[in-house]
């Protein structure tokens, strides 16, 4: 595709609450190439869940223009251009794992369901878990049947808020190189939304630093680490160096007047 | 009644199960029916007594074998069910079967109609705000009314437009019975997580995608609460739809008889088919809860 898979322009979001508007985003210019893999990060109210609702046409934007593949959002969410991977797994606690994955093709009515649903959940390693249901999968296990799901329609662009924000330290790390691994093979575009600076380093091409109220961007970092990495890359000085720009980032973002 | 604080002083068993406390109260129960039946009959049994000389085993002999007394004993209702079941043929007018059938297909085919309408009812007012506006208030009115002072009109209304026995009676049922189903099933309709909601939304389901695939599925545990609730008072429903026809068929036909005829014995036989008849509907529908949420997968 020609162009900027995503491209944002002077793009604001305000929340009319009762006693004073909050301003969630405020003047976002953002692009996003095909291929890319690029995180949001800051701290939370900065922002970065509403974008990636407003890329996925789950809020609208007040003002300023928001394209998606060169359309409106919303015509891209009836295209069907996206999958969207949650915060919580939120699979349908009736359906099995194959059922779950297989969801969005019974909807889309997309043929090849078996073949799908199986190259899908082999691409998260959960083969031989087809006839499980959700309560028997850890939550490690559970946001990898989201993470099929969200593939199972074979979308160009994978949006994820926060994916394992509720997993532990290790089981984070191991989905980290497994997300890595699926972005090298499928050249997937990837939007991450994350809190941890170390978790938006290692995955990212590109680091879109925010800040809180209201809502905006404050640096852009393109990291340029080789495509494939692995976690041993978190100890070398050009990690280390970006981490380091992410902090700063972060930390000149933060107001102390609350 | 008298022996009451005596059950609750019962020490709580430790064992597992429930057939020790369950026995324990049902003889508790049994101990203060008997003994509160001697004062009640008195009225009837006292001159009785006194012409037969007095005494104990004359007050016992008497307040609890009376033929027609303000209120029977436990062994008389318990040969009075087992006359009335074993020794008629099921479809002789003598027989409780017969009369609890009777009862009983109304009573499912108000269940059925009114458990549709209350899923309907819901679905609608889920999906159009201004039904939920509109209908709810009328809804909730609807079951303000008494029951027993609509269900004669209905009956009789009905009997002049030349719909007579079961139909009328399922209609009392379903007016009764929709409403536990409606209010439980907007509920349960309304409970998918917004996260659930948005997934569907990403993928650009129709509505009625989202209702068969995610609403009506959650709504599942709500729907078998209503149904318990709902599958009850159809049956009171029916029971008091054959009450102002006069029908001569019906456990309710059955009450009005005993009443006519001071026959205490039979009504109070029949209010026991009742209860059996209820409790094997609240039963079943608690089967098939158990059926459906096991072929959801639920944890169990």
């Amino acid at each position: 595709m020609a162009g900027p898979v995503i491209s944002a322009r002077e793009l604001s979001l305000v929340f009319q609450t009762a006693d004073a508007p909050v301003y969630a985003l405020s003047k976002v210019n953002l692009e996003v190439e095909d291929g890319d893999f690029v995180s949001f990060i800051g701290p939370s109210g900065c922002g970065k869940t509403t974008l990636l609702r407003v890329i996925a046409d789950l809020e609208q934007a007040t003002s300023g223009t928001i394209t998606v593949n060169g359309m409106t959002p919303q015509e891209a969410r009836l295209k069907r251009a996206y999958g969207y991977v949650f915060q919580a797994p939120a699979l349908y606690p009736w359906r099995t794992v194959e059922r779950n994955v297989g969801l969005p093709l019974e909807i889309m009515g997309l043929d090849h369901a078996a073949e799908r649903i199986a190259k899908n959940l082999e691409l998260v390693n959960l083969k031989g878990f087809e006839k499980k249901y959700p309560w028997q999968l850890s939550g490690g296990m559970q946001q990898r049947v989201s993470i099929a799901r969200a593939l199972a329609f074979d979308p160009k662009l994978l949006l994820m808020d926060e994916p394992f924000g509720a997993l532990d330290e290790i089981v984070r790390d191991k989905l980290n190189q497994q997300l890595l691994e699926l972005w090298g093979r499928t050249k997937k575009t990837v939007v991450f939304v994350t809190h941890s600076i170390p978790e938006a380093v290692f995955l990212s091409s590109k680091i879109v630093v925010m800040s809180p109220r209201p809502g905006r961007i404050i640096d852009v970092i393109e990291t340029n680490l080789p495509r494939n990495r692995t976690l041993d890359i978190r100890e070398t000085p050009e990690f280390l160096k970006l981490a380091h720009r992410v902090r700063e980032g972060l930390k000149a973002g933060h107001s102390y007047e609350d | 009644m008298s022996a009451a604080p005596a059950i609750a002083a019962t020490p709580v068993p430790r064992e597992k199960g429930n057939a020790f406390p369950v026995t324990v109260v049902c003889l508790g129960i049994l101990l203060a029916w008997y003994l509160a039946a001697i004062p009640m009959n008195w009225v009837i049994t006292g001159p009785k007594i006194e012409a037969a000389g007095g005494g104990l085993s004359n007050i016992l002999a008497f307040s609890w074998n009376d033929a027609r007394p303000v209120i029977p004993a436990p062994h008389q209702i318990a040969q009075e069910l087992w006359k009335s079941v074993f020794t008629f043929a099921p479809w002789m007018p003598k027989s409780l079967i017969y009369h609890g059938w009777i009862t009983l297909s109304s009573t499912l085919l108000g269940f059925v109609l009114g458990s549709l309408l209350g899923v309907v009812l819901a679905i609608a007012i889920v999906h159009v705000t201004f039904l939920a506006k509109s209908l709810m208030p009328w809804i909730i009115a609807s079951q303000t009314i008494p029951i027993l002072a609509i269900a004669p009109m209905v009956i009789v209304v009905l009997g002049s437009i030349g719909f007579t026995g079961l139909v009328p009676k399922s209609l009392i049922s379903m007016y009764l019975c929709f409403f536990p189903v409606t209010i439980g099933m907007v509920k349960g309709l309304t409970s998918p997580e917004t996260t659930q909601l948005d997934l569907m939304r990403t993928y650009h389901a129709s509505t009625s995608q989202v209702l068969w695939k995610l609403r009506f599925p959650s709504s599942v545990p709500f729907l078998f609460t209503s149904l318990k609730v709902a599958v009850a008072i159809a049956l009171t429903g029916a029971i008091v739809g054959e009450l102002p026809t006069g029908a001569i068929a019906g456990i309710g036909a059955r009450l009005l008889q005993g009443s006519y005829y001071g026959q205490t014995v039979q009504i109070w036989a029949a209010l026991f088919m009742g209860s059996f008849l209820a409790a094997a509907l609240v039963w079943l529908v608690g089967v098939a809860e158990r059926f459906t949420l096991k072929r959801m997968g639920v944890k169990p």
